[in-house]
């Protein structure tokens, strides 16, 4: 096996995904990924700062790999900005190690950057990586305050659509007092700004940093891809079969509870799916109909309503599907949706005897389709959070012919964001035959108990994601 | 024998696909002949369009289908249409038109009618709906169907249309009146303690060998009746699944010795929700 090049992973150090991950590279003989908290970003400290003191423990806990670290040190050379060597030099009177100062050295003296060729492989620049921020109450509430109005670093250059302000933002300070409430959907439109804010400042001082690295998934293509908006768009656009968007015949899509019923009846379109633009994990997801003969409507959702008298409702995540009638409730909860962002498309009504329905969870790493998982339910909503049971997709009743047409639809979808290697794309199958891709996961491959050509997920993407096969 | 199942999607209805077309391009089709079991499933849009041409269609063709047998009007899950919401019609036409047919099943209950259900050959008769109306049930009162076997009805709830009591199903367990009858279903009911009670000691029960009262709102009020009867010890099959009975009930059927179906208890407190974080996958 030629050297990997060092993984660099942005994550919350500890959970299943980084864990994952490094379980994956030792089994397959691999250095240790360095991992970089987000804690410690959204705490103001520079990435070159938690690099090193991730490089600096990787060497004290692991003294048995100082020479794999030695090795791999080099390879991290890539340092530009001035202001870094310093810190650099610091590091390497601590520890007697080469410091990030002659690594820099060597990485200027690399060819890498002067064209495609492979570089020596003593100058592998090292790959980067996003996890998900997500299973943390004080990362979430750290990018609420990060999306604030009066926000220190506001470049809004990676979210889609950030030039609308959002809805009754939280100041800074509000933000950052925000109380754990589990399942709360505290405010969905600020985190996914403070998100995407975080995102370009990653983007930018990886940037200076480590120019010559590279990303698995470009920070703004997951940006893309956590706006259900935008990702749909690009799908289209890439000619990725979508399920059909709720749109006027000018083109306007609904604004608010009125606005979407009438543009229902209007074009024809009484059953859709209303998803929360920046929504996750069914997360603000809706199965909404609307009957033209008789004006009633259901709902089946996970959003659970707490209402008050003196102050506004509090959304949550309700694990048990939940289904209202209530006109004055529905109106309620397609508002605050839209307030937030929100898309709404066609129902595609899912295959499945019996009462049940399911959708494909399909892998793609580097532009091949892998590890697939059918999420099998007895309600619209698939996802696994909501216990659907899980099957492969022969043991859900697809046919070969039918598996690789999925394959193919998320290959397709994955090629439409030309700077990302990993999603995990859900894939619908209409009665007719037909696919749809509904969602892109930026970090849709946390999928456990499911083997590839006997590789677990990470143990897979760790393979098949050395720098020459990333979509770039 | 063939079984052939018709159905519109969404997107053919818009495209202009219609069910009767299919219908009769099937009875000009050379395997009409052998169809035995035929299904329509949605006939597009369902929520809006009742199956009113399809119902013609299959009149107007019944010569091209002599094998059929069973039949099933709206066969379809709630990803095509909520069961409550499918637009039904009166489908009594098609039992002169079938003289030979032994099972019809229907799903959806709104605007539901059988008004003239005769049929001397029918053994089977099955409706699906969330909410049957008790204008269907008195036209089930009055038929005449001398052959049936079997009687399954989902009665559902108020909400979806179900607007009878047990006045409206007294009529259809008198002896008598079914004199075939071995099945009986009265389930996926909101009064099913009521229906337990009442037929824990109908006479209607000495002739049956299946009572069904499954999907319902069944508890210990209505399974202590059944428990107290005599009468269903000559049943092969009590179906009492998906209920809200108590452990203890449950213990007692089990040591009954009765063949007996507990199975999917449901529970009536609210435990069961939890909430998650979003940005989990």
């Amino acid at each position: 096996m030629p050297p990997a090049e060092p993984l660099i992973v942005i994550c919350n150090p500890g959970d299943r995904r980084s864990e994952g991950i490094q379980l994956a590279r030792s089994r397959l003989g691999m250095p240790p990924a360095l991992l970089i908290p987000y804690a410690g970003l959204l705490q103001g400290q520079p990435l070159a700062d938690l690099l090193e003191q991730a490089m600096q423990q990787h060497l004290d806990e692991l003294p048995g790999q100082r020479q794999a670290m030695q090795q791999q040190l080099p390879q991290l050379a890539q340092v530009q900005a001035d202001g870094l060597r310093e810190q650099a030099g610091t590091m390497q009177q601590r520890n007697g190690q080469p410091g990030l100062t002659e690594l820099a050295a060597q990485g200027r003296d690399s060819n890498w950057r002067s064209g495609p060729a492979a570089p020596a492989p003593d100058t592998i620049p090292p790959l980067l990586r996003l996890e998900s921020p997500g299973g943390s109450f004080e990362i979430e509430r750290a990018l609420i305050a990060l999306g604030a109005p009066d926000a220190p670093d506001a470049d809004d250059s990676l979210h889609p659509y950030g030039s609308q302000p959002d809805l009754r933002p939280l100041s800074f300070k509000a933000a950052g007092v925000l109380k754990d409430m589990p399942g709360v959907l505290h405010h969905p439109s600020q985190w996914f700004r403070g998100y995407c804010r975080l995102l370009a400042r990653i983007q930018r001082e990886a940037g200076q940093l480590l120019p010559a690295a590279r990303w698995t998934n470009d920070p703004g293509e997951i940006a893309a891809m956590t706006d259900k908006r935008r990702t749909q768009q690009i799908l289209a656009a890439a000619g990725v079969p979508v399920p059909r968007p709720l749109r006027g015949s000018s083109g306007q899509a609904p604004v608010d509870y009125g606005s979407l019923r009438e543009l229902m009846l209007s074009q024809r379109m009484h059953r859709i799916f209303i998803k929360l633009a920046s929504g996750s994990a069914a997360s603000g997801v809706i199965a909404y109909q609307l009957n033209p003969a008789t004006g009633a409507e259901v709902a089946v959702t996970t959003i659970g309503v707490e209402n008050y008298i003196t102050r506004p409702p509090v959304y949550y995540n309700s694990g048990k599907l939940r289904r209202y009638t209530d006109p004055a409730l529905l109106a309620g909860i397609i508002n605050w949706l839209y307030r937030h962002g929100a898309y709404a498309e066609q129902w595609i009504p899912k295959p499945g005897g019996s009462g049940q329905s399911f959708d494909i969870r399909q892998l793609v790493v580097a532009g091949r389709a892998c590890h697939a998982v059918a999420r099998v339910s007895t309600t619209p909503i698939t996802n696994l959070h909501l216990r659907s049971r899980r099957m492969t997709p022969a043991e859900a009743g697809l046919t070969e012919e039918m598996q690789a047409q999925v394959r193919q639809t998320a290959e397709q979808s994955l090629a439409a964001f030309p700077r990302s290697s990993v999603a995990g794309i859900d894939v619908l199958v209409g009665s007719t035959g037909r696919t749809y891709t509904a969602d892109v996961n930026p970090f849709g491959d946390l999928l456990y108990d499911v083997e590839y050509h006997g590789c677990s997920i990470y143990e897979w993407e760790m393979k098949q994601l050395p720098w020459r096969n990333l979509a770039l | 024998m063939t079984v052939v199942k018709l159905s519109i999607d969404y997107d053919a209805f818009e495209e202009g696909k219609r069910i009767e077309t299919e219908i009769e391009q099937l009875s000009n089709s050379p395997e009409a002949a052998a169809v035995s079991s035929l299904t329509i499933g949605d006939w597009g849009q369902a929520y809006e369009n009742s199956p009113e041409d399809a119902i013609q269609a299959l009149v107007k063709h019944s010569a091209s289908f002599p094998a059929l047998r069973r039949l099933f009007i709206g066969e379809m899950g709630y990803e095509e249409c909520e069961i409550s919401w499918i637009t039904q019609t009166d489908l009594s036409p098609l039992l002169p038109a079938y003289p030979e047919l032994q099972s019809l099943t229907v799903q959806g209950g709104t605007n539901l009618r059988l008004s003239q259900l005769q049929h001397d050959k029918l053994e089977e008769l099955i409706i699906i709906t969330g909410g049957l109306g008790k204008n269907v049930l008195a036209d089930i009162a009055a038929a005449n169907l001398p052959n049936l076997q079997k009687l399954e009805l989902y009665l559902g709830v108020d909400n979806y249309g179900f607007d009878g009591g047990l006045e409206d199903l007294y009529p259809l367990i008198e002896p008598g009146k079914f004199p075939k009858l071995t099945y009986l279903g009265l389930k996926n009911s909101e009064i099913q303690d009521e229906i337990a009670a009442a037929l824990a000691d109908a006479p209607i029960l000495d002739q049956l060998e299946t009572l069904d009262l499954s999907l319902g709102t069944l508890s210990d009020t209505g399974a202590e009746a059944l428990l107290a009867s005599p009468r269903i010890k000559g049943l092969k099959l009590l179906n009492l699944s998906r209920h809200y009975m108590s452990d203890g009930l449950i213990e007692r059927w089990k040591k009954s010795g009765l063949p007996v179906d507990v199975s999917d208890q449901q529970k009536t407190d609210d435990d069961d929700d939890w909430r998650y974080p979003s940005i989990t996958e």
